[in-house]
């Protein structure tokens, strides 16, 4: 057995065993799942108790006919009233007087909130509506739209046309979205699917790099500081251990993406929901396995010369923030894809991965960029093995203070 | 047999030449002491003989033959600073090793059986080093230098942390190996473990070889001029009496050597004439002891001349 595998086997063997890679094997989906369905199940979960919400309506007419949309509109799942409209009466100082009794009656929390039919409405197009909160994205949605749908009938009930024809006029529309990845072909697709495509992905490279390469930090650490690393070196060369530990660690990685895959194959069965397409999906896996090699080379290049758990902790938390910034422009990337930063940061290999899976997830990028793109980013991996293989060899029997950069750059010179 | 030789290695850190012109070897079945006091080199003439650093200057041939893997299969080798995997059990850990010297694992299995039991370590096979003690790592340290039976050992402070009992274990599998050929170069700083064990020392001080050879002949070329008195008293004045050069004292025991021009009588009458009225219990004159030859070497380097004192 070649030295290489045989260290590359004692990695993957030992290290699968480790409380570290199984913590990150189940919690890390579940974080990642939590992050995503929690809040979008707390979102979409009903109310249980009827909202009243004031109305100012010094004219009279509002709020009943619109206290009897919105009961009609939206119901609790016990058929009560979602909304209860309560008319707040005009003193005799008129308006203020109302408004002053409305929020007090919102401090105290007894209504949601309070709107205010004052002048008119009708012309002026204004309604004022005062809340504590105005969080709320659903009560204001559901709300607002039909207090817009109430004064739009308004008007055209004021034009003299009848019930019948606004509400023939007024119905609801229903907006379609399809993703065109080229001419012809066409599928249906939202935002959302498309941006967790690429978000999964990314999040994918970020736990592999981060649980594999801090693992790989810390196996070096270890061996550093039980002087195993001697006994190592006195059997196999510096290469031999360098690639077979990333090596191993590679191996760990790939289980932790097919346990993954597995895991979103039968969750998206079971969902219903469309998995990504196969040339997408390959394409953005070179991305991750070529992005995940050029980070293992950082990581034994920074790990290598390191003698404490505090210098470790550092180096994982820069490679952190490089390896967060594309999440930081996640939302520009979605607006303008081919925008020339864009473009210029998907050729700086430490972002190329994850700049690009966030490209092809939101619109292909030219085959030439993509060719371009990752064969640079091929080319930076090897080079930085190369550079890693030189700092591993001349620092790894290193204890004590940390080479500086200058001392480094002096170890690669010298071999 | 010359397994290992060593010419003229040099290794130059920054500013400072840690090796600076070794030269050695060592034969099969011969046991060399590779001597010294901290910092000497010894480590860092031990790291390019197992080839973990390249020499700035200088060859080292194994059988004849310049380094290769076959001869990295062939090195056995246990650092001064140990340790272990701690959380992987102790028969991965042998068969990891033993893979690494390129060792089959039914072959490894068989011969860690053995080991294992000849150092009473069968119980933990499954277990996880951890669990062990930390003289049973070490066992299991040494397990690891020779379970691939390597035509070199390398051992750095090999008795280091053993108890007696393991001590003479150790001992009857060192003769062992040497009887079988081995070759071992034995780094240590207790010269009386390397004066009972070594067929030939190497004594290095601030990278450059001190005195090497055969112990005989190193005894001898130090000649026969050493004292060795035992006593009750306070043997302080000692140091003090005029032709004594390089000193080992304890509290009731000196060694030291004797200027050649000062006779051993004429030393005798003097220290029996001396007020502290020393009371002899025994008087010998005879090699000086490695440890003698040791401190006169380093310690005349340190201070420029004089050298000895306590230990």
């Amino acid at each position: 057995m070649n030295k290489y595998l045989a260290v590359g086997r004692w990695e993957y063997l030992e290290k699968i065993k480790s409380k570290a890679f199984l913590i990150s094997l189940f919690l890390t989906p579940a974080i990642m799942a939590g992050m995503i369905l929690i809040p979008a199940a707390l979102a979409s979960r009903p109310d249980t108790e009827t909202k009243v919400i004031g109305i100012i309506d010094p004219s009279g007419k509002v709020h009943g006919p619109l206290g009897k949309m919105l009961e009609d509109r939206y119901k609790l799942p016990n058929g009560q009233p979602n909304y209860l409209l309560r008319e707040i009466p005009v003193p005799s100082d008129g308006i203020p007087g109302a408004k002053a009794a409305a929020d007090t009656l919102i401090s105290m929390e007894a209504m949601a909130g309070c709107f205010v039919f004052a002048g008119d409405y009708l012309n002026d197009s204004i309604v004022e509506y005062r809340s504590s909160n105005l969080g709320d994205i659903r009560l204001t949605e559901q709300v607002f739209e039909t207090v817009r749908d109430y004064v739009r009938q308004n008007r055209l009930l004021a034009k003299g046309l009848d019930t019948s024809m606004i509400r023939e006029l007024t119905r609801p529309l229903t907006l379609r979205t399809m993703k065109v990845s080229r001419p012809g072909a066409e599928e249906e697709s939202g935002f959302n699917q498309v941006f967790f495509t690429g978000y999964i992905f990314m999040m994918m490279m970020f736990v592999l790099v981060l649980t594999t390469g801090q693992i790989l930090v810390r196996s070096m650490l270890e061996e550093k500081s039980n002087r195993v690393v001697e006994v190592l070196l006195s059997s196999c060369s510096a290469n031999d251990l360098m690639f077979g530990k990333i090596i191993g660690l590679s191996g760990l990685g790939l289980t932790q993406m097919a346990f993954w895959a597995v895991a979103g194959v039968l969750l998206s069965a079971k969902m219903g929901t469309p998995l990504p397409p196969a040339p997408m999906v390959l394409l953005n896996l070179l991305y991750v396995v070529l992005g995940y090699l050029l980070y293992a080379g950082i990581f034994v290049a920074m790990g290598a010369p390191v003698s404490t758990e505090q210098d470790a902790q550092q180096i994982t938390t820069y490679l952190m923030l490089v390896l967060f910034v594309p999440i930081f422009l996640m939302f520009s990337i979605a607006q303008a894809p081919n925008s020339g930063l864009v473009r210029i940061l998907s050729f700086i290999p430490l972002l190329t991965p994850s700049m690009m899976i966030m490209r092809i997830s939101i619109l292909m990028p030219t085959p030439a960029e993509i060719a371009g793109s990752l064969i640079l980013l091929a080319i930076s991996a090897v080079a930085m093995m190369k550079v890693a293989g030189k700092i591993f060899r001349t620092t790894i029997l290193f204890t004590g203070k940390r080479p500086n950069m200058r001392e480094l750059v002096q170890f690669i010179r010298s071999e | 047999m010359t397994m290992v030789s060593v010419s003229d290695i040099r290794k130059q850190y920054a500013t400072v030449t840690a090796v600076d012109g070794v030269s050695l070897e060592v034969r099969r079945g011969e046991i060399l002491g590779l001597l010294g006091p901290n910092g000497a080199g010894k480590s860092t003439t031990i790291r390019m003989i197992l080839n973990i650093i390249r020499p700035d200057a200088g060859a080292i041939l194994f059988d004849g033959k310049p380094f290769s893997p076959p001869v990295q299969n062939a090195i056995g080798y246990l650092p001064e600073e140990r340790g272990l995997y701690r959380k992987s059990t102790l028969i991965n850990t042998i068969l990891y090793f033993a893979s690494l010297r390129g060792l089959s694992a039914a072959e490894s299995r068989r011969r860690a059986y053995d080991l294992l039991k000849r150092f009473d370590l069968l119980t933990y096979y499954n277990r996880k080093v951890e669990e062990l003690s930390k003289g049973n790592q070490q066992k299991v340290q040494f397990i690891l230098a020779i379970l691939h039976e390597p035509s070199l050992l390398v051992l750095d402070e090999p008795y280091s942390g053993l108890d007696p009992l393991n001590q003479v274990l150790l001992t009857e599998i060192l003769m062992e190996l040497k009887k079988k050929g081995t070759a071992i170069i034995f780094s240590t700083h207790v010269m009386d473990q390397a004066e009972k064990l070594c067929d030939a020392i190497c004594l290095i001080n601030k990278g450059k070889v001190v005195v090497q050879g055969p112990l005989g002949e190193v005894k001898n070329r130090f000649g026969t001029q050493a004292v060795r008195i035992e006593y009750e008293g306070d043997g302080s004045f000692l140091a003090e009496l005029p032709g004594i050069r390089g000193m080992v004292r304890y509290e009731n025991y000196s060694e030291f050597s004797l200027d050649p021009a000062m006779g051993t009588s004429q030393l005798l009458r003097s220290v029996l004439a001396h007020p502290a009225k020393l009371e002899i219990r025994k008087f010998e004159v005879a090699q000086p002891s490695l440890n003698l030859i040791f401190i006169q070497l380093v310690g005349a380097a340190e201070s420029g001349g004089k050298g000895g004192g306590h230990e």
